[in-house]
């Protein structure tokens, strides 16, 4: 661990306050539920870059830039766990299977694409289902709307985002001392 | 004036008289409130309040505009969903029938109830925006003696998000000098070409990442080892001492937050069957 990883932590979660807070304020579709939500770029392919400050950066990001476009500040504690594996299935899949970042084969394609499938599915069950309904915001009817809402949305936007921001940027971002291997370091 | 998170607030506000902890604490605490409350006047009374401490707090109230529309959709999408995808069920009392599907009394009234339970809570978090600085909630960081660490990387997450913004402005110019226009374009356009935003973003805060790392690494920051047990001056705690009334408000944030649980489960206070408003609702509609 070094300074740069403390420091990258702080800038993916700037990044991801400002890109987040875009999505939030505009699509939104209630409680920081989004049709398009940005911040999903910068949560899973900041976590396949840097590893576990990546998975950090994106478990906490959402809690701010959820604030700022109005959701209470219990709901957003309780999407937490939600954002966390959001961001930390991609990395633990790309680093798992030995995928590359850069996208050099339909491997690494298929690997990222299930994983954010996977990913933003449980990001979507839990956080309707768990949070929502806790809360008692939502009525069981009503559920499949922010189930699929949030699902969509992630998915949707991570598919424009991800795959070009890995395929650009990845060949520069290994080469550079921020670039986390394993998992921390 | 003061630029806070959520615009600016004159120096002679009387909020800058209060320790930034006890606004943190007010965020906590007071966000808490409308979970235990049922009744929507008592909602709709500490939404009154906390726009009534923004007043004090002589915040420009036109800040509040930003949430409108959030509050508007909010509202809108709380009603739908309890009313037109509430489903069917025999055992409630219908109000009206809209195109056939029936909107019953008992949905309209849990979606007011969630919709008043949700406006003090926005309006919590805004308050705490718009009255503080990025450097409050550093000490009141400080104050709960959250580790170094911890603060360090949250002030600078603060900044960072500040210069992605004029970053972001820079690349917008940059690309609109270039001859990109979205003007007229179709939504799914502007979200394809959204892309040629991000991708100079992340160039932009990978290339500060190693300034940021050098000018660090040059003053002798450290997270780990030996250098970073080495106890640091809080200077900017020098500047906040937690004076007489803040113990005071901290003491009436709490008793508040006591009485109001007490009330609840011990006197079923704030309930539906108490509420005023749900009982002349009920009169008005069925």
């Amino acid at each position: 661990m070094g300074v740069i990883h403390i420091v990258i932590l702080a800038l993916l979660i700037g990044i991801g306050f400002v890109v987040g807070a875009f999505g939030s304020i505009s699509f939104p579709l209630g409680f920081g539920v989004n049709f398009f939500w940005t911040g999903i770029a910068v949560q899973q392919v900041g976590g396949i870059w840097f590893g576990g400050w990546g998975v950090l950066a994106g478990a906490i990001f959402p809690f701010f830039s959820n604030a700022i476009a109005g959701t209470p500040f219990y709901v957003s504690l309780g999407y937490v766990p939600a954002n966390a594996v959001q961001a930390f299935l991609p990395a633990w899949a790309f680093r798992r299977f030995k995928a590359d970042p850069r996208l050099k084969s339909g491997r690494d394609y298929l690997i990222l694409f299930l994983s954010m499938l996977v990913a933003n599915a449980f990001g979507a069950l839990w956080s309707p289902l768990v949070v929502l309904r806790g809360f008692g915001l939502l009525t069981t009817e009503s559920l499949p709307l922010f189930v699929w809402g949030w699902f969509g949305g992630n998915m949707i936007a991570g598919i424009v985002f991800n795959f070009i921001l890995l395929k650009a940027l990845s060949p520069v971002v290994i080469r550079t001392p921020a670039f986390v291997k394993r998992w921390w370091a | 004036m003061n630029k806070t998170m959520l615009g600016y607030v004159p120096k002679e506000s009387p909020i800058y008289a209060v320790h930034p902890f006890v606004k943190l604490y007010f965020l906590l605490i007071v966000s808490l409130f409308p979970m235990f409350v049922a009744a929507p006047e008592w909602n709709f009374l500490l939404l009154v309040i906390i726009l009534g401490l923004m007043v004090i707090s002589r915040v420009d109230i036109r800040i509040v505009r930003i949430y409108i529309p959030v509050a508007i959709s909010m509202g809108s999408i709380i009603l739908i969903s309890y009313t037109i995808l509430g489903g069917r069920h025999p055992e409630f009392q219908v109000v009206f029938n809209l195109f056939g599907l029936p909107i019953y009394w008992e949905r309209i009234r849990d979606a007011l109830v969630v919709y008043f339970r949700i406006l003090p809570m926005i309006a919590t978090m805004v308050f705490f925006l718009s009255t503080s600085r990025e450097r409050d909630i550093i000490v009141a960081m400080r104050t709960i003696r959250l580790p170094f660490v911890v603060t360090y990387v949250f002030a600078m997450a603060l900044r960072a998000a500040g210069m992605v913004l004029e970053d972001f402005q820079i690349v917008r110019q940059a690309e609109q000098a270039r001859g990109f226009d979205t003007t007229g374009k179709p939504l799914t356009y502007k979200i394809r070409k959204y892309i040629m935003y991000m991708i100079p973003l992340f160039a932009l805060s990978l290339r500060r990442s190693e300034e940021f790392t050098n000018a660090l690494v040059a003053r002798g920051y450290a997270f780990t080892g030996e250098a970073s047990r080495v106890k640091r001056a809080d200077y900017i705690l020098t500047h906040y001492t937690f004076k007489p009334h803040d113990f005071v408000f901290t003491a009436i944030i709490t008793l508040a937050f006591i009485a109001l649980l007490v009330a609840r489960y011990g006197f079923n206070y704030f309930g539906l069957d108490d509420s005023w408003f749900i009982r002349w609702l009920y009169s008005v509609l069925v």
